[in-house]
């Protein structure tokens, strides 16, 4: 090893090492400042790798979809409603393998009783769609009415796990803009809620993102928005 | 290097057409670099998450543009300083609190405008970091983050010291030969 090397290595680990110049050492201390920097050290949260495969994923699966014949896919868009903002509530499929799609739509207004015994549970699910500030995220919720109050399952792709003091809170909201919290979490792939007043009185599901420190009320920062509509 | 030598032609053909195998392999080869220069900008771990997975999906949007006949890191560097500096205007933007209720680690507190050079020092020492073997890089972690001397070291790892002061300097000298290219022109190479 040539001596400046040694030297190098030398003051890079600590040392003090004459030989060098005022440049070299002006060099390496800028290498040391970098081995102090949480930066160089700080780790990712593991889950991260698959929010960033799901978003891409995600994304491609659109992007897939937009570059699909033009014909069928503007019969499907009739059909199907999609994520695009516009929302709407739809049977789960476990009511609605009780009969074809339409007569549980119809149906689903009356199954909003209470339940007896042997009856499928009150649920309702909606489509929840990412704001601007969330452009790529989307997913659904289901809703179901149990004796400890509702039972929300949220399942959201699009949206970076938030950890560190930062994390997502959802809200139902009422037509008023009364808001009730329904829990907070760090990852919306996969998450149960619960709520304390009905869907139907508060029909409206947002999540947002919020900050430990800050106070409790909602940042107001909206990722993601959904609402139930009863049909006609 | 050694997952980043996984990310052949192959994989990177793979990566542009949202293979969730080929986005895996990148994300595990470059996510951490990705991550630090993220980190660096922004401060704050939650945040730079955030930034990660923007630069992931911003890369995989420009793929188009991607040379598969070249090595992703200049390019992807460039991605994750832009998607950093964009969460880090996005936060600029948010509604002001009153100083005395924001937390004293408020990421807005701190002023984070790390120049182009840093962001490519961060990356490639994150880099060299990586290429370390493990004690060697735990022993340059406690040195240098955690502050320790090597009597210190050597009572954390119940190691003896010599065998610190040995290890040290083997990882310093991997550290210095190939952290060498930094040296004198470093805007001579592609910055993040």
């Amino acid at each position: 090893m040539a001596p400046s090397e040694h030297d190098r290595s030398a003051y890079l680990g600590g040392e003090d090492s004459p030989a060098l110049t005022a440049a070299e050492r002006a060099e390496l201390d800028e290498v040391r400042a970098l081995l102090r920097s949480p930066a160089t050290w700080a780790e990712p949260d593991p889950g991260l790798e698959q929010s960033v495969v799901d978003a891409i994923a995600s994304e491609a699966g659109r992007h897939a979809e937009a570059e699909a014949p033009a014909a069928p896919r503007r019969r499907r868009a009739r059909r199907e409603p999609r994520r695009t903002g516009r929302t709407w509530w739809r049977p789960i499929p476990a009511l609605a393998g009780l009969a074809a799609a339409a007569a549980v739509v119809a149906a689903l207004v009356v199954a909003v009783t209470s339940g007896g015994g042997s009856k499928p549970p009150v649920q309702y699910a909606m489509v929840v769609s990412g704001t601007r500030l969330a452009p790529l995220a989307g997913g659904d919720a289901t809703l179901t009415k149990t004796e400890s109050g509702w039972r929300i399952e949220l399942s959201a792709n699009g949206l970076p796990r938030l950890a560190n003091g930062r994390y997502y809170e959802a809200w139902l909201k009422n037509p008023a803009g009364v808001l009730v919290p329904v829990g907070t979490f760090n990852d919306a792939r996969k998450v149960t809620l619960w709520a304390g007043v009905p869907p139907t009185a508060f029909p409206s599901l947002t999540v947002t993102r919020q900050r430990v420190g800050a106070n409790q009320r909602s940042s107001r920062e909206r990722v993601l928005t959904g609402t139930i509509r009863a049909r006609r | 290097v050694g997952a980043e030598a996984l990310v052949d032609r192959g994989v990177r053909r793979r990566f542009r057409e949202g293979d969730a195998d080929a986005v895996r392999l990148v994300y595990r080869a470059y996510g951490r670099l990705v991550y630090a220069v993220a980190y660096r900008t922004l401060g704050d771990p939650g945040l730079a998450e955030e930034a990660t997975q923007q630069a992931f999906l911003q890369a995989w949007r420009a793929a188009a543009s991607l040379d598969e006949e070249r090595e992703m890191a200049p390019w992807l560097a460039t991605i994750a300083r832009r998607a950093a500096i964009d969460v880090h205007r996005r936060e600029q933007r948010r509604p002001a609190d009153a100083l005395e209720t924001v937390a004293p680690d408020d990421p807005a507190l701190s002023t984070r405008d790390a120049s182009a050079e840093e962001l490519y020092g961060v990356w490639e020492v994150r880099r060299a970091v990586a290429d370390l073997a493990p004690d060697e890089q735990e022993i340059v972690r406690l040195q240098h983050f955690e502050g320790l001397t090597h009597g210190e070291i050597a009572r954390r790892l119940d190691l003896p010291e010599g065998t610190v002061k040995s290890r040290s300097f083997r990882a310093h000298k991997r550290l210095a030969a190939q952290l060498q290219h930094m040296r004198h022109e470093p805007t001579d190479r592609p910055l993040p």
